[in-house]
């Protein structure tokens, strides 16, 4: 039956003539029956929600009458009035029905807070503005809305320009209705958009950003030297075999979410609003936590450092961004406060700034070239490349 | 009409329901009638009312739906027919008014769900006391048994604590906001953990466990206790307004600083199997509320914890000698039942066009039904001899959870672990009657009441559903999970469905009126932080890897 419905979303019964055999005829009958039953047995149950919820709503309200009218002179026993409504009576303490509730109560009320509920979600499929002079029942009907949750939320999408890796962008590979980026930032940015939130590391007591506490938890709690000689022998056995493919960390399905490099160049405007993006989120974050992340990445790359040696293709990424953040912290350490608004063209800085030769060693090769056009597989090479040659690579010219 | 017994022997006179604050005492005016008349009308009304629920839910269908129609005429109808309730008349839609003229009998019982109908509202009314004891039957298929058990299990019977206004002091209302519903941000690749926990979040059993301070993280002193983080995480879920998502914090620095040897593969910050994050989880909160031993993989371990309450059951494994035809018997536990998917599809494959297509039942059948040929040692011939083997599940658990074996580690030149990406059709209710020992041994002819409540106490509703998508080495996991508007009146015992009567002979049950027992609830996608609204279709056409099955007398 259920077939019938097919793609066009209607279902269609084909009746069978006067003149059918039997068996059509028959057969047209069991299947009458049976929409019958289901059409039944879903009515009952919406019946029963509804008219249990509107006789509960007349039965509230009665005894709310019945307890202001007899107001606070007697408190504890139920008071020994009669109320009339025109759902229900109120008598001797107990609340009898009079008539169809479904016809005789309108509303319904929340039996645990008394206050009315919402009956229509207030965006999305079959939205309806509720009245604004009303105080509803906190229990509102789902939101049934692509790219919103039920309570109508949305997240801001991590993305590049926001101090995010890649990596952690694996919030919905497989959905792709996640949100793209969005475009005028702050200006536009409602209530419902959420940002990811930071918890505080039971070790270190440090505040990390949601999406890294995974990694920051396996560094600080997990006995990392332990944990990174393993990891690093799986990647050498992943390595030999499974070719140079998913050699880093990062899923390839959560790369999906990355706006390539070569998109971004071809949209200007889009990485103005990213870069706009980011100074609004600056301003309602504050400062510390981001400071707290970047030492966090400090700390990290430290410990990637050490397995670096023993594991060829240990993640280059982290140490990328490791680098970069340690960039910014140093132009922090110079120019304190306003480190983090000129993230975008932090690759120039260092170039500019006076940062020792030592450190740029490393900097110069392993730093994304980010407005390149290049793919990300190009990228990833090039990654690679710069980095076995890492401490032969001279100190770029100045 | 001989199934309904006219006066069952029940000296003791029936009450009408207290009236609960915020609720009518009666269904409707007539009803309020017809209790107020005298005690004898009302214990006839309630014995008759509960006879019917007896005919309806315990007894062949044929019976209830089968009506006598005012000429004598005798039709048996698919759609619903209509059960008196002053007399034991069996009546059609149509002949219903004529009944009511001419008896002035007014209120009828509907044959498919029990519901009682009154003539003069023209309405299916819902009275507390009738819905009290339908939704029981439904339930736990007795009328009142089986809540002393479940007090017996949880609560020391304290006359203070059974006190209401001692339960209305100490314990604080949720907000009506909070439902449990929110999601699980992904802290880095754990979203093999956020399926899991989202499942057990909207697990009944475990919820009301915790919610009921059944581990009480106050007065834990395990440092780090992993229990402690759940309970944490329970009290957030269905006590805050919050409906943003959940960060589990305390659960992953427990599971970073938890030090087990088994899973220690799993403490990293890749990307994990959900199943031994499960088992992981399942063995952790056992030795932190259990008898703190080890339960050991293939032996039988029996323990009070909440983990085995729930998630534990017994499979027994029947060896037959094909020299001596001598039996052996050997009993394990099990937390869950894997289903190898790859050699049936392969199979399958072979024999129809429809290839690649499977069912969960068809799973079932190859691991619990068919037995297979083995070598053992057999004591009687005392040397090697071929024997078949047989496994049934001995004890079914209260939440059944299925594990279909989509990743495979592939033998042969080129070894690599593969996913099997096969599709099972599951089904929302699922029958387990057929794969216990009990469903097999022989179906004797006393078919009856009994086999009624044997097959409804192994009836399984679908709870959670986690999907995983993507590749073997890289991929996301997603749930879907059935929230709310369970049939419950109060948690029933979780004691495992047990009795041993011969299994109802399929033939004897007309699929087309099986499904009495509605499935309530609304399914929600959660992936990650984010929750959805899902359809049943959703749910159904989703790749299952993990399934959660909630046995149908406790939802």
């Amino acid at each position: 039956m259920a077939s019938e419905a097919g793609e066009t979303g209607k279902a269609g019964i084909i009746v069978a003539p006067d003149d059918a055999p039997p068996l059509d005829k028959l057969s047209h009958a069991v299947l009458d029956d049976l929409l019958y039953n289901i059409v039944h047995d879903l009515l009952v149950k919406v019946h029963r929600d509804e008219k249990i919820a509107r006789a509960n709503t007349a039965a509230i309200k009665v005894e709310k009458l019945a307890k202001n009218t007899s107001d606070g002179a007697t408190t504890e026993l139920k008071p020994d009035i009669e109320i009339e409504t025109d759902a229900a009576i109120y008598k001797d303490g107990r609340v009898a029905l009079k008539g169809n509730p479904l016809k005789s109560t309108k509303e319904i009320l929340c039996s645990k807070c008394h206050l009315p509920r919402l009956h229509h979600p207030t965006d999305g499929k079959g939205a309806k503005k509720p009245d604004p002079g009303v105080i509803y029942c906190k229990k509102h009907p789902y939101i049934d809305k692509p790219g919103y949750d039920i309570y109508g939320q949305t997240w801001v999408a991590p993305g590049p320009g926001r101090g995010k890796k890649k990596k952690d962008q694996k919030l919905d590979p497989g959905d792709p209705s996640s949100p793209a980026p969005a475009e005028g930032g702050a200006k536009d940015r409602a209530s419902n958009v959420l940002n990811f939130p930071s918890a505080t590391c039971p070790k270190c007591k440090r505040c990390i950003l949601v999406t890294r506490l995974n990694n920051h938890m396996g560094s600080c709690i997990g006995n990392s030297g332990r944990t990174a000689s393993r990891a690093a022998a799986q990647k050498i056995s992943n390595g030999s075999n499974g070719g140079s493919q998913n050699n880093d960390n990062t899923p390839p399905g959560s790369q999906k979410g990355t706006p390539r490099p070569g998109s971004r160049g071809a949209s200007p405007r889009k990485r103005d609003g990213d870069e706009f993006d980011e100074d609004a989120e600056e301003s309602d974050q504050p400062n510390p936590k981001k400071k707290k992340a970047k030492l966090n990445s400090l700390n990290k790359k430290v410990i990637l450092k050490a397995k670096a040696s023993g594991a060829a293709g240990s993640s280059k990424k982290d140490k990328a961004k490791g680098n970069s953040h340690l960039n910014v912290e140093q132009k922090a350490g110079s120019d304190a406060k306003d480190s983090t608004v000129q993230v975008a063209p932090k690759k120039q800085t260092p170039k500019l700034k006076g940062v020792s030769p030592a450190k740029k060693l490393k900097l110069g090769p392993a730093k994304p070239p980010l407005p390149s056009p290049g793919s990300k597989k190009g990228k990833r090479e090039h990654d690679m490349e710069s980095e076995s040659s890492e401490t032969m690579s001279s100190p770029p010219p100045r | 009409m001989s199934a309904r017994p006219a006066t069952p022997a029940s000296p003791k006179n029936h009450k009408v329901r207290a009236p609960q604050p915020g609720q009518p005492m009666y269904g409707c005016e007539h009803l309020q009638r017809l209790f107020n008349q005298d005690q004898a009308t009302t214990n006839t009304s309630i014995q008759h009312y509960r006879a019917i629920l007896r005919s309806i839910f315990d007894t062949n269908p044929l019976i209830p739906q089968t009506a006598k129609a005012i000429d004598g005429q005798i039709v048996t109808s698919l759609t619903p027919t209509y059960l008196c309730l002053q007399c034991p008349s069996t009546l059609t839609e149509d002949d219903r008014t004529k009944h009511g003229n001419k008896k002035s009998h007014r209120f009828y019982v509907d044959s498919r769900s029990g519901a009682l109908y009154c003539q003069m509202c023209d309405d299916i009314v819902w009275d507390p006391t009738f819905e009290e004891l339908r939704l029981k039957k439904i339930g736990t298929g007795t009328f009142s048994m089986r809540k002393r058990k479940h007090e017996e299990l949880f609560e020391t019977s304290d006359p203070v604590r059974d006190n209401p206004a001692y339960i209305s002091t100490n314990t604080t209302t949720a907000s009506c906001k909070s439902n449990g519903l929110r999601g699980i941000y992904n802290a880095g690749a754990t979203c093999y953990q956020n399926v899991v926990l989202q499942s057990f979040l909207h697990n009944p059993i475990l919820r009301n466990f915790y919610l009921s301070d059944g581990h009480s993280s106050s007065t834990c002193n395990v440092d780090y206790c992993l229990s402690c983080a759940i309970d944490d995480m329970f009290q957030d879920f269905y006590s805050l307004e919050n409906t943003n998502g959940y960060t589990a914090a305390s659960i992953l620095s427990a599971f970073w600083y938890n030090q087990k040897k088994a899973f220690e593969i799993l403490v990293a910050t890749k990307e994990q199997d959900a199943h031994e994050f499960f088992q992981f989880l399942a063995e952790e909160l056992h030795e932190r509320n259990g008898d703190g031993k080890r339960p050991e993989i293939g032996s039988e371990h029996s323990c009070n914890c909440i983990i085995h309450q729930t998630f534990y059951g017994k499979l027994q494994s029947t060896t037959t000698c094909q020299n001596c035809s001598g039996v052996t018997h050997q009993v394990q536990s099990f937390l869950d039942l894997s289903l190898p998917l790859e050699n049936l599809s392969h199979k399958k494959g072979k024999k129809s066009a429809s290839r690649g297509l499977l069912t969960l039942q068809e799973c079932l059948d190859e691991e619990y039904i068919k037995s297979d040929k083995c070598e053992y040692r057999c004591h009687n011939c005392s040397s090697m001899q071929q024997a078949r083997r047989q496994t049934s599940i001995k004890r079914l658990p209260n939440v059944l959870s299925i594990q279909l074996k989509r990743f495979e580690y592939k033998q042969g030149r080129n070894e690599r672990a593969a996913k099997i990406d096969t599709p099972v059709q599951f089904p929302l209710e699922l029958n387990m009657l057929p794969y216990t020992n009990r469903g097999r041994s022989g179906g004797g002819p006393d078919a009856g009441k009994e086999n009624y409540e044997l097959a409804r106490s192994c009836t399984y509703d679908l709870v959670s559903v986690v999907v995983h998508v993507g590749e073997i080495d890289t991929g996301h996991y997603v749930s879907y999970c059935r929230v709310g508007d369970q049939v419950s009146t109060r948690p029933t015992a979780p004691d495992p469905p047990s009795s041993s009567i011969s299994p109802p002979d399929p033939d004897d049950i007309p699929i087309s009126v099986e499904p009495r027992g509605q499935q309530m609830g609304q399914w929600f996608a959660f992936n990650d932080h984010r929750v959805e609204l899902a359809q049943k279709s959703d749910v159904l056409n989703a790749k299952p890897y993990l399934l959660f099955y909630v046995v149908r007398s406790l939802s």
